[in-house]
Parts: structure tokens; sequence; C-alpha cells
């Protein structure tokens, strides 16, 4: 089992890497090539994956992740529970700030129990949660803005800010009807 | 490794190759002079041997992975701990000791800050535009409403006049007001008449006796002589106090010439019984 660790490599000069990580290969692909057109200006690297861990052979080719993010869609449970198992084979440093989960198709009617569960889990690690519209190519950029601003404090493009004071403001807390039923 | 997890296509060649922005990846020392070009890259080359050791150290001390989420929490309250030292005890610094690049980072920075206020300045004035469009609508929108309630007053003034003069009210209202109307009429024909009757028909004196009345019949002039307007006015009370029986009989208070006049001018009626009784005529 090898772990996905956010030290273990050099980084990039003047670049930086995101791993978008979905089940179900929907949202990802447009996501990818939409951050990959938005004007940066550093070298914007964007990997793909539908779930961890990622393979042995990709290894040595593969740069150092600074963002990975969790494309969890609403409608199936499948992607959830993906999800939840692919966090298993991050190394915890990654949890300082460097994980992110987006959301999709909460608009539609979803059972609200998993849209509580990602809340949960979100803010149980501390995590920042976006919720992205996928329909239209508005909703698609803007998500991909979102995701750039947080890679660009992650891979450490902005001076005097890192992706843990980031996450410290931006990480998910729950409301607190939802905590007091967590606290029972 | 699990089957799931092999299958996994994660490298994408499409992806890996990134269009690199032109002003982006042409650094900001390209207006330096080469001397100032090659201190910065020392610079890079120094700060990026130090990041390695940095890495190198990473890598070896990277402790064992821990599962647990309470740990982790404990972790990363560690690790804001960690930092914020480290932000309470650095020390600013300067970017480069060349003037030459500082001035190259200032202009960059503020070429950079000058693109991001002119955004403000459009977007602002976009909106301005918009903002006084819309006050403009507002304003015609509240003159469109204001006339109206013009009209709806003026309606309602309208309607209230109409009621009153058809509700039992209003009628009173007229009648009263036609009542004080002749009320005032009368009063003035009343002072009328009374003047007319001071002036033209004083009571009679001894003079005027004596001239005419040559006979010399003690003459007495009877002291309780009514007056013309005296006379009349008991005439008219009667005939409006007892209507069936308006007359009113002569005695020696009413001076004869008087009696006279009004009944040869057909003011006033005698009974046709009695001779010493006479009425108003009837003038209504």
């Amino acid at each position: 089992m090898s772990l996905l660790k956010p030290f273990s490599k050099t980084p990039e000069i003047n670049g930086a890497n995101i791993l978008l990580v979905e089940n179900e290969e929907q949202f990802q692909q447009c996501l990818a090539e939409t951050i990959v057109l938005q004007n940066m200006n550093v070298n914007v690297n964007v990997r793909l994956a539908r779930s961890l861990p990622l393979p042995m052979e990709n290894e040595k080719s593969r740069p150092r992740i600074d963002l990975v993010v969790f494309i969890i869609n609403l409608t199936s449970e499948a992607s959830f529970k993906s999800a939840e198992t692919s966090l298993k084979y991050l190394d915890p440093g990654y949890f300082l700030g460097k994980v992110c989960f987006v959301v999709t198709k909460a608009r539609s009617a979803v059972p609200p129990e998993r849209l509580i569960a990602v809340r949960k889990l979100a803010a149980s690690l501390h995590c920042p949660l976006l919720y992205a519209e996928d329909q239209t190519t508005e909703g698609v950029t803007t998500t991909a803005h979102r995701l750039l601003a947080i890679l660009r404090v992650t891979a450490g493009l902005i001076p005097m800010a890192t992706s843990l004071y980031l996450s410290t403001l931006t990480c998910y807390t729950l409301p607190s009807d939802t905590d007091q039923l967590n606290f029972d | 490794m699990n089957s799931d997890g092999v299958q996994q296509d994660n490298v994408q060649p499409s992806d890996t190759q990134e269009p690199v922005l032109p002003s982006g990846s042409v650094p900001l020392y390209i207006g330096c002079s080469e001397a100032a070009q090659a201190e910065l890259m020392n610079q890079c080359e120094d700060q990026f041997a130090q990041l390695e050791l940095l890495q190198n150290k990473i890598v070896l001390e990277e402790p064992d992975s821990n599962e647990n989420p309470e740990e982790q929490s404990i972790n990363r309250l560690a690790a804001v701990a960690a930092e914020l030292k480290m932000w309470q005890s650095i020390q600013p610094e300067l970017l480069s000791t060349n003037s030459e690049v500082l001035l190259a980072i200032g202009t960059e920075e503020l070429h950079k800050m000058n693109s991001q206020l002119e955004l403000v300045l459009s977007c602002s004035e976009a909106r301005r535009e918009r903002l006084t469009e819309s006050l403009k609508k507002e304003q015609a929108w509240l003159e469109e409403k204001k006339d109206v309630f013009r009209a709806a007053t003026e309606q309602v003034v309208k309607q209230r006049l109409e009621n009153e003069r058809l509700s039992e009210h209003g009628v009173l209202q007229d009648t009263k007001k036609k009542i004080l109307r002749l009320r005032d009429y009368q009063e003035k024909l009343a002072e009328t008449l009374s003047d007319i009757l001071e002036e033209h028909f004083p009571l009679p004196t001894n003079e005027t006796n004596v001239n005419k009345k040559k006979k010399n019949i003690p003459l007495e002039l009877n002291e309780n002589l009514l007056s013309l307007h005296d006379i009349l006015e008991l005439l008219m009370n009667k005939i409006l106090e007892s209507p069936h029986d308006p007359y009113v009989p002569v005695d020696e208070t009413f001076w004869p010439p008087y009696t006279e006049m009004l009944l040869r001018y057909g003011i006033a009626l005698r009974h046709p019984e009695d001779c010493f009784k006479i009425r108003l005529e009837n003038f209504f």
C-alpha cells in the first residue's frame, strides 16, 4: 500500500499540481480542462484519478501533489463510499490544508443524510467543502477559480500564506444542531 | 493494491502539457542588467539548495502515519502552534539587496495593481450607470404614483361632496341654510318696515290736531295711543297666534285715522258683524 505523501518529492519551480479524484469521472474531465485553460502565471498540472491509492508504476514520474480534491456526486452512494475509502491512502500531512472536497449535484433531490455525512466528513478532517454547479460553464469556471485559489496557496506560490494557515480559515465547521447530534 | 485502484489511469498525458503564459513565464528580471540577473539567479540557486536540504530532512524524518482521527486533531493543533511560533519569530527580510531588482519588482507590482484597479474602476462605473438608470426609472415611477395619488384624492373629494349632497344630513344642512337666509330676509324687511313707519307715520301731537280740528270739542289726545307700528304688530301677532280668531277689538288706543287708512288700503278688514273689530288681510 503506497501512501501519498505531501513532502516526499521536491517541488517544481513555478509549478503546481492538483489531483482530482472522482469515482465516476463525470465532472472530473471538464473541470480539468477548465482549470488548464485558466490564466495562471504558473504551470498548473492537473492529474486525474478514480480513487486512491495511485498505481505504483507511475510513482517515479508523478510530481509532488499540492492539492488533492475529492469530487463527490451526491446522487450516488458509491461516489461517497469511494472517497471515504480513498482517504485512507493519504498521508496525514495532507490534512493540514491540502485536501478539499467538492460536492456536485446538490441541487437535485438527494437524501439529506448523505449531504450531512459529507459535511461531517469534511468537518472531522478540517477540510474546506465547496459546492459546485456542474451543469453550466459558469459554474465549472467558478469552481476552477476557487480550486486554483486554494492551489496557489498550497503550492506555496503566495508569499506569507501557508496551506495550514488558509485551512484554519476555510475549513468546514458543522452547524450547531448537527454538532449537537454528534455530541450526543 | 486492489483491483479498482490499479485500473486508474491517473496520469493523462493531455493534461500534463499546460499552456504557459507569456507574462507569467517571462519573469520580472527581464528589464534588469546582466549583473542583476546573475545575482538573482545565484540567490535562487541558494534558495533551491536550501529547499532540497530541508526536503531531505523531511523525508528522513517522516513519521509513521496514524489513522486515529483524534491523534490527527492533536497533530493539527501541534502544527498550527508551530506555525504560529514561526510567524511570531520570523523577521521580515528584504527580497533582494539589488536596487535594480527591487525596482523591477515594484514596477511589476504597480502594473498589476494598476490593471486590477482599472478593472475595479470599470466595474464600479458600470454599476453607477446601472444605478443611475434604475434611479431614473424609480423617479418616473414615483411621478406616476404621485399622479395616481392626486387623481385618487380628487376623486375622493368629489365623492364626498356628492355623498353629502345626497344624504339626509346634506338635506338638513341645506334646509338650515335656507331658513337662515329667510330669517335674514325677514329681519331686513322688518327693519325696513319699522324704519318707514317711524319716518312717515309718527304719533299725532297736539299741534297737528289744533290745525285740523277746529271744533272745540275738548280734544284730549289719549296719552296711550298706539303707534302704527304697534298696531300692525298687534294685528300680525294675533293672526299668527290664533288664526281661527284673528280679530282685534278696536278701542280708544287706536288712533282712528290710522285705522281708517289700514282699512282703506286693504291692509285690514272689519269684522262683518262687529264693526269694532278688525283683522289683518289674508296675505298668504
